[in-house]
């Protein structure tokens, strides 16, 4: 019967044991490794600060593209531009999405929008107008990285341009020059939708990354024995 | 002439050998290494090389050579000759920064002849550049500077590089004028962390700065916010409205502020609580300010989370206040002209313009009333500062209030006394005298003094109660005698306090408190205390207060239950867990498990028929139906089907196998045990073989008594009492089987049945079919065995109706195909044994015991 009493003498121990390393568990002092969600904040603080770049530099360039294009009130049909992703989605598709594939999705079409976006920049004439490009183009770029790494964090796999679809700008057909302003003016459309898009997507995965209290507990209880 | 003549043959010999060399340029040898830079404080060696057509010229070989610094000749002991041609030099702990060493030769007739020169520069390695940081100013591009380290000498390059995790950015080469900062060409990406750092490179050596990695964004350096306005509120003349616009930067990043102002003429700034302005905003109000003044405001911003760095400051901007009523109207004062008429004297009221902080705004007239005794109040508004009125002789009141756009000020109050001022003052009362100074420019500072003309005792004493009463000491207080009933000057007070027992005790306190502390009380004691208040003149009694020390301290009784309590509580706790855990001794000692005998399922069996009896009994009356042992295992297996517990007594039938294996191997070797070989499907079961188990475990007792030849009567003895059971209980491992009772008092007649059937059976044929099968040479065909068996365990389940009989047929029918098979019949005999020995008994038993269904014959 004493090793029985010694047991419970043991069993003492350890809660008191479990009770004095209370502060060292991660779980409670959230000092450890902060998850995918800062790096979410700052995915969603880059496409704020994007579309910010791109109302300044759409402005330029419509202006450089000249009338009927930097009209307020232009509205053309979608005519050509096909090869660009399509931002609008019904809302309901868009919902029945989940995390994964909503950030695939953002990654492909920043793919072929950077890609667009330095075809742009190769034919802009101004000098300062090709620097804000250069400048939109980098930071298209490092959205694309960031996006990259919340799907790393989130243990997504990054989708892989399969081989023939690489995008890659060309300078295409012999548009007449409208149609290539037409062209120019939908990819500026797109970003802006795209990026309107981006933001409400991060800002909703950001809302569901939101670390639960209740992982508190759980993690306790692995972390004491 | 000397000179002459040595500059001649110089002259002449340079002639000479640059004739004979051919070339002016090609030199007499050269030094290696070419151009040296060298590590200050590290030795150094240059070796100088003749050429051949040079000696044979000079008749020189390289001893000749000697060597100079910068004009000095190096000392011989720094040499060495390496061969006939080359010699070096070896300078030690080089200090000179630029050395220019010569290599020269000195010729047949004393002529020095330079043969070559380098120049050998000196320096330090770059040190690791340290203080990496940088800055985004908004709309420029990022700028990094760093602590370059020591002093090279040398000409070090800076190169500041930058990275993405994915993506390299262009070098930033520092200009030659600004060697420790660098700004980029690319206009940083927000949001994106950018790894930077710098390298440092010169002749001597290469090194690299520690990385810093970091977002742009927390480097930024925003323009200040413009077009800084100030309005002011006419409702609150204490506040001043800030509105701003914001640099573009707020669209996508939040900013603090910083927001200082001062008056228009102080030189130092205050600042705006950083709290109140911690976020966007383009708009602040600013609060406590003073009424109708100027005040200066800037502001600048930085993100709000305190990274990066604060804009510069805005432009200055200024506004007033709005005007309140002035705070106080002017002091004012009288001039009385001397010579008046019968009746009536002029009056001159004077006063001054109020300074701007009291004014609060611009004074727009003030006002004067007039009042002689209770009546007829006279009004004047007045632009000026004086105004000249006729008074009677009477005493007048004036009042003087200012007025501005906001509303008056309070009314300063002058008493003009009547033109023969005396009066009758009294004994014991209190007056007030005041006496101002009146100069040329206005009045000076009134000084007051009270004072009496002869003092009495109070009329009243003080009041003493208490304000706090603890267990050692009470706070006493009491209020200032009134000015009606003081009589004179309050000089001191005296506190007595006493017990109901003991002597009056006397504190005297000084008249400026109102409040004393007596220590050194007793407990639980009731205490009466009153106070005088003595004057000059005598002292007054109040009223006697009386109050009670309490027996606690405040806190005293939490401070013992509380502890009391937890102590009980983990006495409790501890008393809980060691009963718990010596729960079993406690309960063995206090209440033991006494068994119910009328649950007793040996009491039920014992009035019918002792075991020995039962079993006899069914002996008997399977005698009758020319049978015997087969139908006393279908009884068994009837009797288990109503306990599915059986299942759970498993595992410690399992535990027993081994000690089951030697028991049942005594068993097995029977030909009654071999009887029930045909129902053993496979021998790595052992879930069916439970009921066996069971039995096998009884088969201890009944094995010793095998073993030893004790009668079998002896194990059914051990059942009949009651005695074992109870042992049991103790013993966990047996308790399941004695909570399987009808079971176990079956299997012990079961067992003991065997026994008996296997010494009748010994001699059957049976034993003789094994033993001859064994004979046979063996055959391995496993296959084939389990077929068979697969077979005959069928053939028992289905026959199961006419019971063990059966089995014994089909095992005969296994045994007549022996010969056909002879080797697969001495296999399958040989598993059959195996089964035996692992379980004891056929593992297809359970399953033909449930299904026999609701036959049960108790």
């Amino acid at each position: 019967m004493d090793f029985r009493a010694g047991d419970s003498w043991g069993m003492l121990a350890c809660l008191c044991t479990v009770l004095w390393h209370l502060p060292a568990v991660p779980a409670l002092n959230r000092t450890g490794d902060p998850g995918p969600g800062p790096s979410i904040q700052k995915t969603y603080d880059l496409t704020r600060y994007l579309e910010h770049q791109l109302r300044s530099l759409a402005g330029t360039y419509l202006n450089y593209l000249g009338p009927p294009f930097n009209e307020p009130d232009f509205n053309p049909p979608r005519l050509g531009a096909e090869t660009l992703p399509r931002a609008t989605v019904n809302l309901e598709v868009w919902r029945s999405l989940n995390d994964k594939l909503r950030l695939t999705q953002n990654y492909e079409a920043y793919s072929h929008l950077l890609c667009h976006l330095r075809g742009l920049n190769r034919q802009a004439a101004a000098a300062e107008l090709r620097r804000s490009l250069a400048h939109f183009c980098t930071s298209v770029q490092g959205l694309l990285g960031s996006i990259a790494g919340v799907m790393a964090a989130l243990g997504y796999p990054l989708p892989q341009p399969l081989p023939g679809t690489e995008p890659t700008w060309a300078p295409g057909p012999a548009h007449s020059d409208f149609l290539q302003k037409m062209d120019d003016f939908w990819l500026l459309k797109e970003l802006q939708t795209w990026l309107w898009r981006s933001a409400k997507d991060f800002n909703r995965l950001k809302k569901k990354i939101q670390p639960p209290a209740a992982a508190v507990t759980l993690h306790l209880e692995a972390h004491g024995f | 002439m000397l000179t002459l003549q040595t500059w001649t043959v110089q002259a002449l010999f340079i002639f000479l050998s640059t004739e004979s060399l051919g070339e002016l340029l090609d030199p007499c040898g050269y030094i290696n290494p070419e151009s040296p830079v060298v590590q200050l404080g590290s030795n150094f060696t240059a070796v100088c090389v003749l050429k051949e057509k040079c000696m044979d010229y000079f008749h020189v070989n390289a001893n000749y050579i000697f060597w100079k610094t910068n004009h000095a000749t190096v000392p011989h002991e720094q040499y060495t000759v390496i061969n006939r041609t080359a010699s070096s030099v070896t300078f030690t702990d080089i200090s000179l920064l630029n050395i220019q060493l010569t290599c020269n030769i000195r010729t047949f007739g004393q002529i020095d002849q330079n043969v070559y020169g380098i120049r050998i520069i000196s320096g330090l390695p770059p040190e690791k550049p340290k203080n990496l940081s940088c800055i985004v100013k908004e709309g420029e591009k990022m700028t990094c500077q760093w602590d370059p380290g020591r002093e090279t000498y040398l000409e070090t390059n800076f190169t500041l590089k930058s990275e993405w995790a994915t993506e390299k950015f262009d070098d930033c080469k520092t200009k030659r004028d600004n060697p420790t900062s660098c700004t980029v060409d690319y206009s940083p990406v927000y949001f994106v962390n950018i790894e930077v750092w710098v390298e440092a490179e010169n002749a001597l050596g290469k090194v690299a700065s520690d990385h810093i990695n970091f977002d742009p964004v927390d480097k930024v350096k925003p323009f200040p916010p413009h077009n800084l306005s100030v309005s002011n509120s006419e409702e609150l003349s204490s506040i001043l409205k800030l509105t701003w616009i914001n640099s573009s930067i707020k669209s996508f990043m939040k900013l603090k502020y910083d927001i200082q102002y001062r008056t228009k003429d102080a030189s130092t700034w205050s600042q705006i609580p950083p709290e109140d302005t911690a976020s966007t905003r383009s708009s602040f109000t600013v609060q406590d300010l003073k009424p109708f003044t100027e005040y200066v405001f800037r502001i600048r911003c930085m993100k709000e989370d305190g990274k990066g760095f604060w804009s510069d400051w805005s432009a200055e901007e200024s506004g007033i206040t709005y005007e309140d009523r002035p705070s106080k109207a002017p002091s004012f004062w009288y001039k009385m002209e001397p010579s008046h008429t019968h009746g009536c004297r002029p009056v001159q009221l004077i006063w001054k313009t109020l300074p701007p902080f009291e004014a609060n705004g611009k004074i727009l007239d003030y006002e004067v009333t007039l009042k002689r005794w209770k009546s007829h109040l006279q009004n004047y508004t007045v632009n000026d500062t004086k105004l000249t009125v006729n008074l009677t002789n009477d005493h007048y009141i004036a009042t003087l209030t200012a007025r501005n756009l906001v509303g008056k000020s309070d009314a300063s109050v002058l008493p003009i006394p009547a033109y023969d001022f005396q009066g009758n003052l009294a004994e014991s009362k209190c007056y007030l005298i005041t006496v101002t100074p009146v100069y040329d420019n206005g009045p000076g500072s009134p000084q007051s003094i009270k004072a009496y003309l002869k003092q009495a005792p109070p009329s009243k004493g003080p009041t003493v109660r208490t304000k706090k009463v603890g267990k050692n000491e009470a706070v006493l207080e009491w209020d200032q005698l009134p000015v009606d009933v003081q009589n004179g000057f309050i000089r001191n007070y005296t506190i007595f306090y006493k017990t109901n027992i003991g002597n009056e005790t006397a504190v005297n306190v000084d008249s400026s408190h109102t409040e004393y502390t007596l220590s050194s009380l007793t407990s639980d004691t009731l205490y009466m205390v009153r106070m005088a208040a003595y004057t000059d003149e005598g002292g007054m009694d109040g009223p006697e207060f009386t109050f009670t020390t309490p027996k606690f301290a405040q806190g005293e009784i939490e401070a013992i239950v509380v502890p009391v309590c937890l102590a009980f509580l983990l006495t409790t706790l501890l008393g809980v867990l060691f009963c718990f855990n010596k729960r079993d001794l406690i309960k063995k000692h206090i209440w033991p498990n006494v068994p119910d005998p009328s649950k007793s399922h040996i009491a039920q069996w014992s009035p019918h028929t002792p075991p020995r009896h039962n079993f006899n009994s069914k002996d008997q009356m399977y005698s009758d139906g020319n049978f015997t042992d087969v139908s006393v295992v279908e009884i068994e297996a009837n009797d288990k089907k109503p306990f599915p517990e059986d299942l759970k007594s498993l595992d410690l039938f399992k535990k027993e196998k081994i000690s089951t294996e030697g028991h049942s191997s005594g068993i097995g070797g029977s030909s009654c045990m071999s009887s029930s070989r045909p129902s053993i499907s496979s021998s790595d079961e052992n879930e069916s073989a439970q009921n066996t188990s069971s039995t096998v475990q009884y088969s201890t007792v009944v094995h010793s008594g095998y073993r030893h030849q004790v009668p079998s009567v002896q194990v059914f003895s051990r059942s009949e009492s009651t005695q074992p059971l109870l042992d049991s209980e103790e013993r966990p491992e047996e308790l399941q089987l004695v909570d399987n009772v009808d079971g176990s008092d079956v299997i012990l007649p079961r067992q003991q049945y065997f026994k008996q059937n296997c010494s009748q059976h010994e001699t059957s044929p049976d034993v003789s079919q094994f033993e001859r099968s064994k004979q046979v040479s063996s055959v391995n065909d496993e296959d084939f065995v389990r077929l068979k068996q697969q077979q005959i365990s069928d053939h028992i389940s289905q026959s199961y109706g006419s019971g063990q009989m059966k089995m014994f047929q089909e095992v005969s029918a296994a045994d007549a195909f022996g010969p056909g098979t002879e080797g697969q019949v001495e296999r399958f005999e040989t598993v059959g044994m195996e089964a035996v020995i692992d379980e004891g008994m056929p593992k297809s038993y359970l399953p033909q015991t449930v299904r026999r269904g609701g036959y049960m014959p108790q």
